[in-house]
């Protein structure tokens, strides 16, 4: 019994062992990203983008003077897991946190950077993490009440559709974006037929494929993650669904073209960003990250890549390394890429932390996004 | 082992328990009252599938029922003190409902009742949007203040939820020497002895089940508190897996199992992947895959669980 006892105190003594602490001279980022679990994909290719910036920035000679350094925390795609994740990027005395991605996650996760006033990036889509008064959140997605009236609009206008159905997945993620898509789609006057729901990690989607054929709309709109898209996509191809296919940034991403190959092929839908921007900055981030990562960026890794500049370029132009002195500075202060190509997209963030910056109509074709139409900025800067 | 000695080494470690948090940071505090709220839960799962030998894999659903019962009701800025009854009432009553006709079968094909129960209770959490918030979860779940003493605090909250597992122990030690705990291991043992001995194997092996439900739904309420926002990720029957295995990794059936057990599966990944010993650093990327490789040597070589360490030397060393 003794031993026992021995036992158990050996094993909470290694919990007790304390974590890195790094020189005073670095600026530290700390990434609680999700590296396993459900959204993976998301999580690694945002830590990805974030460390190709930071090897640049640094290999330039830092932000006046001063060099990044990162930690990656693995967030799990586990609420309860992050939050611990993010007290300890707090105890490492981080500059700023990026991440989580899983919105959920986010919520507890920004209640503890906020307590300790450090600024906090994500890339969480729904839209409530902005609106609960967190002065140290920062957004560097389009919210879904954001992307999806442009979506909307764009089966109304462009499509000339009536009717449109939806499969989405029954997350957080998905559940916010389907209902601001109901939302959109109500005041453009588009009629939803059928409304049907998906799970997590669903692998046979013959069912809810049948069901969207048998409905009958004129356009079905997709709102699940990378993989479950990828899946789908193959689905509708072999039942030889010929309707429009319609999606908001997961379908039409990399990983899903990578995954569902030819099946992606003619699949539309909105992008807040693309690596196949018609513009030269992306054209050089996209060959750098191919270069590195052997494979192409979604908007994850375009967004991860931008933190790091939007932090050089805010501590620039202000003249100090100071988290609260960033963060007020950084709300409403136009950034263009002219003057920072680095940030690979002009952008202005509201005070919520809100990102509002142009985005893209994209078709996919062999395998490629081609960028159909480029939509303003919602409000001009 | 005399119960002095007993006594002396759980004060020992308690001791250390409370002394080592004040050194700790907050994310390591956390962790450890993470730990303390797991293991609430798999000493109800020990109870059941160590002592009883009734394979449950839905020890989560209960671990989630307390959890909303606490974060719908803490909401409704009911005192925690009376939640935490409610909640042990709720499952224990719900343990019993699940548990008559689950438990009419036995070993395996409980283990799937049970693991369906559980997934039906993860589509109730996720799909019963009034009540459960869905997929967006209840957020603001209050930390509670008791006789004045706010416990917010990471180290106030620690203390609490340690002081209640030290509670919820006592009274599982007092109950396993209780005439009913020796029923309990007697119907694991050898049902038709028992029986012939006059022991009610369904009444006792309900009965069994359903504290072990009461115990995950006590878990529950304290961790909705500590994360202050739940969702049903958490109680996906994964949990339920990992609640299993740290009853059996520990030592299924031995009082301390559970506390070693759920110390791995907690602490030990975060541990390993925390690390700034050098030549530990590799863990950081591989934690996940040596954690698994782990568990599956452990299992092969102490299929009784680390607490059956000293017993397997014993038998090696000594004569055959």
């Amino acid at each position: 019994m003794k031993k026992d006892l021995i036992h158990i105190t050996t094993v909470l003594a290694f919990a007790g062992a304390s974590a890195i602490v790094g020189a005073q001279e670095t600026i530290k980022l700390v990434n609680v990203l999700e590296l396993s679990g459900p959204i993976a994909t998301a999580g690694t290719n945002y830590r990805n983008g974030v460390e190709l910036a930071v090897k640049e920035i640094n290999a330039a000679g830092g932000v006046l003077g001063r060099k990044f350094e990162t930690v990656t925390l693995d967030g799990q795609s586990n609420a309860g897991i992050s939050k611990a994740m993010a007290q300890r990027a707090v105890d490492m005395g981080a500059f700023a946190v990026i991440g989580p991605t899983l919105s959920g996650a986010m919520v507890v996760s920004a209640a503890e950077t906020r307590r300790a006033e450090i600024p906090n990036f994500t890339g969480a889509a729904a839209a409530s993490i902005t609106q609960q008064g967190n002065p140290y959140v920062i957004r560097t997605n389009f919210t879904q009440a954001t992307s999806m009236p442009k979506v909307a609009r764009y089966i109304k206008d462009d499509l000339k559709a009536n009717s449109v159905d939806i499969i989405w997945i029954n997350t957080d993620f998905g559940k916010g974006g389907r209902d601001e898509f109901l939302r959109a789609a109500q005041k453009f006057g588009l009629k939803i037929g059928a409304d049907i729901s998906s799970d997590q990690n669903q692998v046979d989607f013959s069912s809810a494929v049948l069901k969207a054929k048998q409905s009958n709309s004129d356009v079905l709109f997709v709102y699940t993650n990378e993989e479950e898209s990828a899946r789908l996509a193959r689905e509708l191809r072999k039942q030889g669904y010929a309707k429009p296919i319609v999606g908001e940034a997961t379908i039409i991403s990399q990983k899903a073209i990578e995954l569902a190959g030819d099946a992606a092929n003619g699949i539309r839908g909105h992008v807040a960003l693309t690596v196949d921007a018609p513009t030269a900055v992306m054209k050089a981030f996209d060959e750098k990250f191919q270069r590195e990562f052997k494979v192409r960026s979604d908007h994850n890794g375009i967004q991860g890549y931008s933190v790091p500049y939007i932090i050089k370029a805010v501590s620039e132009k202000i003249g100090k390394v100071d988290p609260k002195a960033f963060n007020a500075a950084l709300r409403d202060m136009p950034l263009h890429v002219k003057d920072y190509p680095g940030i690979l997209v002009s952008v202005k963030f509201d005070k919520n932390g809100d990102p509002d910056h142009e985005s893209y109509i994209v078709e996919i074709r062999d395998g490629k996004q081609v960028v159909l139409q480029t939509l303003p900025p919602n409000n001009p800067f | 082992m005399s119960a002095r000695r007993h006594l002396a080494g759980l004060a020992v470690v308690l001791a250390a328990l409370v002394i080592v948090a004040l050194f700790l940071k907050r994310s390591d505090v956390y962790l450890l009252t993470l730990w303390a709220v797991y293991l609430m839960a798999t000493m109800g799962l020990n109870l059941t599938a160590g002592y009883a030998g009734q394979m449950s894999l839905g020890q989560a659903a209960f671990f989630g029922i307390g959890a909303y019962i606490a974060a719908l009701l803490l909401k409704a800025s009911w005192p925690f003190l009376a939640v935490l009854p409610v909640a042990a009432i709720v499952c224990f009553v719900v343990g019993i409902v699940v548990g008559f006709p689950a438990l009419r079968v036995q070993h395996h094909y409980l283990a799937f009742a049970t693991l369906g129960f559980n997934v039906l209770a993860y589509l109730a959490m996720r799909n019963e949007e009034a009540i459960t918030g869905g997929t967006f979860g209840i957020s603001g779940i209050p930390r509670p203040t008791l006789f004045g003493v706010d416990l917010g605090g990471h180290l106030a909250y620690w203390y609490w939820t340690l002081g209640s597992l030290v509670v919820l122990g006592g009274l599982l030690w007092w109950l396993l020497r209780s005439p009913w705990g020796r029923a309990f291991t007697a119907l694991r043992d050898n049902p038709i002895r028992a029986e012939s001995l006059g022991i009610n194997i369904t009444a006792y092996t309900l009965l069994a089940f359903a504290i072990g439900a009461a115990c995950a739904g006590i878990a529950g309420v304290y961790y909705a508190s500590l994360v202050e926002f739940i969702e049903p990720g958490p109680f996906h029957f994964s949990t339920s897996l990992m609640m299993l295995l740290a009853v059996i990794v520990g030592g299924s059936g031995r009082f301390y199992g559970p506390a070693l057990g759920t110390a791995i599966v907690i602490l030990l990944p975060e541990f390993l992947r925390g690390s700034s010993v050098p030549w530990l650093k590799f863990m950081q990327v591989w934690y996940l895959a040596f954690f698994g490789i782990a568990v599956i040597v452990l299992m092969i070589w102490l299929p009784g669980g680390l607490l059956s360490l000293r017993e397997r030397l014993d038998r090696k060393g000594g004569p055959q």
